[in-house]
């Protein structure tokens, strides 16, 4: 039986060649380390936020009046909705950490030099968009920290000269955050962003496969060859893709969920404050008012430098450079250790982000 | 070079006068604080701003203007009469001060002992003869003690009536705690909360009327109330038990499939 319907589909689309081409014969570099896992871990997590928010839309009402209720019933009413929404909620914050160390893991390893610079801008892109997801899934909940944090967010553009307060506008809908802004970020986190975010994903993942993965720096053996003409970057003598390295990816997703529910079940309020549980209140401002703790560092900056044009100016110019990179660094030289300059920025840039991140938590 | 320093001297100006303009934007502050922070005002009146920022009335939103009238932002017309102002009432007015926002406990206080010796003689407690006034906290049955009532009468008949309190005002504060802790866990308890608050702003007009009878054939009610709501809330805690049980078996489920998972990756090896 099992025989028929793999002949059926062998005879149609050529299963087993699939296969062979695209796990078992696809090789991988011997060296490749568990940080070459992150990206898969950050799209495992992904697919889970779709299916956990598809269960969510079904209840969420997306209207000043309902959003915090609807949330509230699918916490406490609809059977296992409190499941999809602890889930949705840690899950983001976790997929936030993945993406982040995927991106520091390819920056240390130089992965994104020629030929794969369109790889590390279709990624980075994806990490803006996942922090905009972030950003607008926040609001919906229609609570008092959602509704504070977001005014703040969305008043950052009034800095900039003549299109700033245009910019506000746009992102709120009217003077203030309201039903209109509310509206809006659904639309953003339901409809434009998934959208943005699968077109990033499949250029990301056709780039990788076209164009082969990266063979890493440290412990490669033998010189790495100019790129001159393109063509698949095979590794001769390395791993299958299929078992090998698939089962270290799969072992490392399973580890990204265990964290997820010892989280939830150990520490429920880590990603929940107490003010989460507060319906939005327009007249009432929190006296600590302080956004989700991936901006706190740009945050911090901002109140750091004492003019906010400069500050606002700074961030875009930091999010320039981070995105147009590989096209900045220009040296041939791949390994992280022996480019000083570099290693003593990427460790400063870490540990500064540490302390303003800390800072702004604390100030 | 002089015409530049100008320029430069002139930025920094208007940057300060920004800045500052800025942070007065930001105190939300009734404009009255600002003279009696200052030698304005006589040194007994300086000690008010300190005293109501410290108190539960400050934690509530509860400004000057909403007992004392006035207007809140227009310094110049803030003890204006045209603008409500009514300023500090007289010792026998003092009830009515406050119980235009505390209703119920004004009616059952001047129908007590208490309220009837002040309207009889003007001698009588009045409301900050017991909680205070600009400082005030929140209302606990410690404010019931020997030293306080003992000014004026003995100390048996408030003792017999905090004794019949006691059970009850512990419940609340159980309750109360216990709520705080379901909130802080992500439970919506609004509505938990608002029956905590009518139960226990029902219990305070009680105190109010210094009737031990009264008190006592009372409380089996507020009882019968308080245990519905701590049912509800014990039965919120097993809920969460059963989750957090849920969410042990997941994380065990997929900790135990990335072992599987690692030993089998090792075999490959």
């Amino acid at each position: 039986m099992w025989k028929n319907i793999k002949n059926w589909i062998e005879v149609r689309i050529g299963l087993d060649e699939l296969v062979r081409t695209q796990f078992t014969g696809y090789l991988v570099p011997k060296n490749i380390n568990v940080f070459y896992t992150l990206g898969f871990v950050a799209l495992a997590g992904f697919v889970a936020q779709i299916l956990t928010g598809f269960l969510l839309l079904a209840y969420y009402v997306p209207h000043p009046d309902h959003a915090f209720k609807s949330v509230q019933n699918i916490m406490v009413n609809v059977p296992y909705g409190w499941l999809f929404r602890l889930m949705h909620v840690v899950g983001s914050n976790l997929i936030v950490i993945a993406v982040g160390f995927h991106l520091l893991s390819v920056f240390f390893m130089n992965s994104y030099k020629k030929p794969r610079e369109l790889t590390w801008f279709a990624g980075a892109s994806m990490l803006l968009i996942t922090l905009t997801f972030c950003l607008s899934g926040y609001l919906l909940p229609w609570s008092q920290l959602s509704y504070w944090a977001t005014t703040i967010v969305t008043n950052i553009p009034s800095a900039l000269p003549y299109v700033g307060n245009i910019a506000v506008t746009c992102l709120q809908g009217g003077q203030s955050v309201s039903g209109v802004t509310l509206g809006r970020f659904f639309a953003l986190h339901v409809v434009v962003l998934p959208a943005l975010f699968l077109v990033l994903v499949s250029t990301h993942l056709f780039l990788i496969r076209r164009i082969g993965i990266s063979s890493p720096p440290l412990g490669r053996e033998g010189e790495k060859k100019p790129w001159t003409a393109f063509h698949h970057d095979s590794h001769p003598g390395g791993y299958p893709f299929f078992p090998h390295f698939v089962l270290k990816e799969t072992f490392m997703v399973m580890a990204f969920f265990a964290l997820m529910f010892f989280i939830i079940a150990f520490a429920p309020a880590l990603f929940l404050p107490e003010d989460t549980n507060v319906p939005a209140d327009p007249y009432k401002t929190p006296e600590h008012i302080k956004p989700e703790w991936y901006f706190l560092a740009p945050y911090q900056m901002l109140k750091l430098v004492p003019n906010k044009l400069m500050g606002v100016s700074l961030q875009i110019v930091m999010v320039t450079l981070f995105l147009l990179w590989p096209f900045l660094d220009v040296k041939k030289e791949d390994n992280m250790l022996k480019r000083r300059a570099l290693f003593a920025f990427f460790v400063t840039a870490i540990i500064g982000w540490v302390v303003l991140t800390i800072w702004g938590k604390y100030s | 070079m002089g015409k530049i320093l100008m320029r430069y001297a002139l930025a920094v100006f208007l940057a300060l006068a920004l800045i500052a303009v800025a942070g007065a934007a930001e105190d939300h502050d009734p404009v009255c604080i600002k003279c009696h922070d200052s030698e304005m005002v006589k040194p007994a009146f300086r000690k008010i701003p300190g005293e109501w920022r410290q108190s539960w009335h400050y934690r509530n939103g509860v400004a000057c203007n909403d007992c004392h009238g006035g207007d809140p932002v227009d310094a110049a017309m803030a003890m204006s009469r045209e603008r409500g102002f009514v300023g500090t009432p007289k010792y026998r007015e003092v009830p009515e001060f406050c119980g235009k926002c505390h209703i119920g406990i004004l009616k059952n206080y001047l129908e007590s002992g208490h309220g009837k010796a002040l309207k009889a003689s003007g001698r009588g407690p009045n409301c900050v003869t017991c909680h205070g006034s600009h400082g005030i906290q929140k209302a606990n049955i410690d404010i019931i003690n020997e030293q306080r009532c003992s000014q004026c009468h003995s100390y048996e008949r408030a003792r017999t009536m905090k004794q019949a309190l006691f059970t009850t005002e512990r419940k609340i504060q159980d309750i109360e705690h216990a709520l705080k802790k379901l909130s802080s866990q992500g439970i919506y308890t609004a509505e938990e909360v608002k029956a905590l608050f009518r139960t226990e702003a029902e219990f305070r007009t009680l105190f109010h009327t210094v009737d031990v009878s009264l008190v006592k054939e009372k409380t089996d009610d507020f009882v019968r109330l308080l245990d519905i709501l701590q049912n509800k809330v014990d039965s919120l805690f097993v809920e969460l038990r059963s989750r957090r049980n849920f969410w042990v078996v997941l994380m065990l489920l997929f900790a135990g499939a990335g072992i599987v998972v690692y030993l089998l990756a090792k075999t490959y090896r």
